[in-house]
């Protein structure tokens, strides 16, 4: 039993809690995505496997709107607002909307009365059709990134969990005394020397020390640093947090208060029924899609103007996609409060493989944990187990 | 003696079009001869997934990852141990086929036995997760050359091999569906609660399916590792899986047939398209109006309208002059739009040409190009007016 003390000698436990926030933000993505995937599943029992491809559209509609507003490479706008960060927000939604709704009309509708592999074929049929050819008609080499000038909050939020050790501070202090002193004598020095072309011996020596003095005071506030716990958070992730609280917030009023959710909810748990009591089951669908679909662009958007310098190309949505499916089976498919705990498990699954040390691996990690899953618990952590029957 | 008499002259005959084969090729170019290969494994890899897809209706999309191992254990075993063996190639590389064979059977054993308790959908996803794990952890081993790939130190270029294997592959599962062995499969496939219920041991019959699969794309692996002389992650890539699923899927999911005969024109036409260089960009915008316009209305006409043959031979070909007439309408239209001026070259092609097919196909004819059916002896007689076996025996 070596693997383990190995294992977690290589941790950093001080890193531990920012890796954990970060995670999360991660996961909040992985849970926008992944509430498409469910709300699909649970009605029309089919794994929209184009769902990642839309959400690759959303990025390129908020590309394309951000160089709408001026922020290309040759406008090179500079001013940003909230605004437009909005109207980002807006447009991706809308379009990704009705790109799901016309899959769901063209491709999946034709497909409902054959058997489920053959809608599961179209699927991969439209994702391969929009990952490669958007290649054609998508700026997508080099890859496009929307300019970071567009996010507006710059500024980092420093939580402060733990300060620093007061006996460490206290050390550097003194060292930093140290610094200013002999830094003052050794410049002292210099400006007697100020003539002479060499340093001498004396000179020398001052300089020496006061490099010392500095190089003792750095390391001794960098082990204060280290003691201390402070979360980093960028502007641009909090409000991606918020805004999916409030998108989640959105969605749980439309599924559980209105009558669209009501008949969503029931053409989910019995299509047929549904349909006999006078619920219009194409009208439900294309209500699905386009929620889940709007859900995904928005990820995509924050995802992509948020996070600086994300490149854009046709196979943006694949690994986000397939994560976000497994985040869906984790917390149980069909289920939209499992949909978004799978999010966030799956986010945190994620930073801690890389914080351990096996950031190689961080995609495969999905797929492990959706083994794991559907061995041990196929219906999730939040869905039922049903049984099969004749 | 006459069953005896037909195996025999079936045995002969395969290995005679498989140095036949050799033989025409040994005088082209060496891209000619790599076409030959590599149409050789992917009738191998599609038949072998057809077994798992179609046959046994297990729908798996990994099937890259067993290539790959296979590949991997050829690639892994020759710098290790060719050179002590000091083996004559052809020994070496059937070795190396029975070996990757063995080892992608394991692989193949190891995803079935837990995955296939799991039906359909997660099934798919199941087995396409395998497939980038394996490729994700082959990227990371330094042992297995990590992101650059593998060397392969002798570099065998055998057609007849690849030819063999196919042909093995394709007796294999045509016997398989010929004798009782074979009906549990299709029993599984049919309605697995049934099945059961009338004694078949469904998981087993799964499993079998799977390892056989897996086995011989294995072996296929082997091949192109000595072939290329170099294996690398990227040639295991999800798109491989998908190639080799569009090919199951046109072929007719179950036909073996149709799996040889679509895996043959799915490799040549990609290869072909390689060929045509600066295709203007308006052309392929307009074309994908046009063949959207023509998959809804032919999918229109067969559902309103019924008549004679002739009747409905006339209606397509109705359809398929409109579809044109949209497309050189469509095509001047497009071509005034700045962004589509560009022209591009057919290999970028390739993937789109299969994403079009799989959704066209499950739009209009979603048992594929052949259904269940197969090509047997009997039924070219019967095109030729004569009576088949069964008549004439009757």
């Amino acid at each position: 039993m070596t693997v383990l003390p190995d294992l977690l000698a290589g941790l950093e436990f001080s890193t531990l809690p920012q890796q954990l926030v970060n995670g999360i933000l991660l996961g909040a993505i992985y849970a926008l995505i992944a509430l498409g995937y469910t709300m699909v599943y649970g009605v029309l029992k089919l794994i929209n496997f184009a769902h990642g491809e839309v959400f690759m559209l959303g990025a390129y509609t908020a590309l394309f709107t951000s160089w709408s507003f001026g922020f290309t490479q040759a406008g090179n706008r500079q001013d940003s607002s909230p605004g437009i960060l909005i109207a980002m927000l807006i447009v991706s939604m809308t379009v990704c909307g009705f790109v799901g709704v016309l899959i769901e009309r063209f491709a999946y509708r034709p497909m409902r009365s054959q058997p489920r592999i053959a809608s599961l074929i179209t699927a991969i049929g439209i994702s391969l059709l929009l990952q490669y050819g958007g290649q054609l008609f998508l700026p997508s080499s080099p890859p496009p990134s929307i300019s970071d000038k567009v996010n507006p909050f710059k500024g980092n939020i420093e939580i402060p969990l733990k300060p620093a050790d007061s006996a460490l501070l206290a050390q550097a202090e003194q060292l930093k005394a140290k610094v200013t002193s002999t830094k003052a004598s050794y410049d002292e020095q210099l400006k007697s020397e100020k003539d002479s072309f060499n340093l001498s011996p004396v000179g020398k020596e001052l300089r020496t020390a006061s490099q010392d003095a500095e190089r003792d005071y750095r390391n001794a506030i960098d082990k204060a640093n280290k003691d201390a716990l402070v979360i980093t958070l960028p502007q641009g992730q909090v409000i991606m947090l918020v805004t999916t609280v409030v998108l989640m917030i959105i969605l749980t009023w439309l599924v559980m208060k209105t009558t669209a959710g009501r008949a969503m909810r029931a053409a989910s748990l019995d299509f047929d029924a549904a349909s006999l009591m006078g619920i219009n089951v194409n009208t439900v669908i294309a209500f699905t899609f386009f929620i889940g679909s709007a859900l995904a662009g928005a990820g995509a958007m924050m995802n992509a103007s948020f996070l600086g310098g994300t490149k854009i190309d046709t196979f943006f949505g694949m690994l986000p996609g397939v994560k976000a499916f497994v985040a869906a089976v984790l917390g149980g498919i069909g289920n939209i409060p499992g949909a978004v705990l799978g999010g966030i498990l799956m986010g945190l699954a994620e930073t801690m493989v890389i914080w351990a040390g096996y950031g190689n691996y961080k995609d495969a990690i999905a797929f492990i944990v959706l083994i794991v899953v559907l061995l041990v618990k196929p219906g999730g952590l939040l869905g039922s187990n049903k049984v099969e029957k004749v | 003696m006459k069953f005896w008499g037909v195996r025999l002259a079936s045995i002969l005959g395969a290995v005679a079009f498989c140095f036949l084969l050799e033989g025409v090729a040994q005088g082209q170019s060496s891209f000619v001869q790599r076409l030959f290969v590599l149409a050789g494994l992917y009738v191998t890899l599609a038949v072998s997934l057809n077994l798992i897809n179609g046959i046994t209706g297990q729908f798996s999309i990994g099937h890259a990852a067993f290539y790959q191992v296979g590949a991997y254990t050829a690639g892994f075993c020759a710098s290790r141990f060719f050179a002590q063996l000091n083996l004559p190639p052809a020994a070496w590389l059937l070795l190396m086929m029975v070996t990757s064979a063995i080892t992608a059977g394991l692989a193949g054993l190891l995803v079935g036995l837990p995955s296939l308790r799991l039906k359909g959908d997660y099934l798919a996803i199941v087995t396409l997760g395998f497939g980038e794990i394996i490729r994700i952890f082959a990227q990371n081993q330094e042992a297995l050359g990590g992101a650059y790939g593998l060397t392969v130190a002798p570099k065998i270029q055998y057609v007849w091999a690849a030819w063999l294997l196919a042909i093995l592959c394709i007796a294999v599962c045509r016997n398989l569906l010929r004798t009782a062995h074979g009906l549990p499969f299709l029993a599984v496939r049919e309605d697995e609660i049934a099945s059961s219920a009338m004694g078949v041991n469904v998981t087993q019959t799964k499993v079998v399916a799977f390892v056989l699969g897996s086995m011989f794309a294995g072996a296929a692996g082997a091949i192109l590792a000595h072939f290329e002389s170099f294996v690398s992650p990227p040639m295991f890539t999800m798109d491989v899986s998908f190639t080799i699923v569009t090919m199951v899927v046109l072929g007719g999911t179950g036909s073996i047939t149709g799996s040889v005969l679509a895996a043959i024109l799915l490799f040549y036409l990609p290869e072909k398209m390689r060929d045509f260089t600066n295709i203007p960009l308006a052309g392929v915008a307009a074309a994908f109006v046009a063949i959207s316009a023509a998959v809804f209305a032919i999918r229109w006409v067969m559902q309103n309208f019924h008549g004679s043959a002739k009747d409905r031979a006339i209606r397509y070909l109705g359809i398929v002059v409109g579809a044109l007439v949209i497309w050189f309408i469509s095509k001047a239209i497009l071509g005034n739009v700045p962004s589509l001026k560009e022209n591009i070259d057919g290999s970028k092609l390739r993937m789109v040409v299969f994403s079009v097919t799989l959704v066209v196909l499950m739009l209009l004819r979603p048992q594929g190009m052949l259904g269940h059916h197969e090509f047997s002896w009997d039924w070219v007689r019967s095109k030729f007016g004569k009576p088949t076996v069964k008549e004439a025996t009757a």
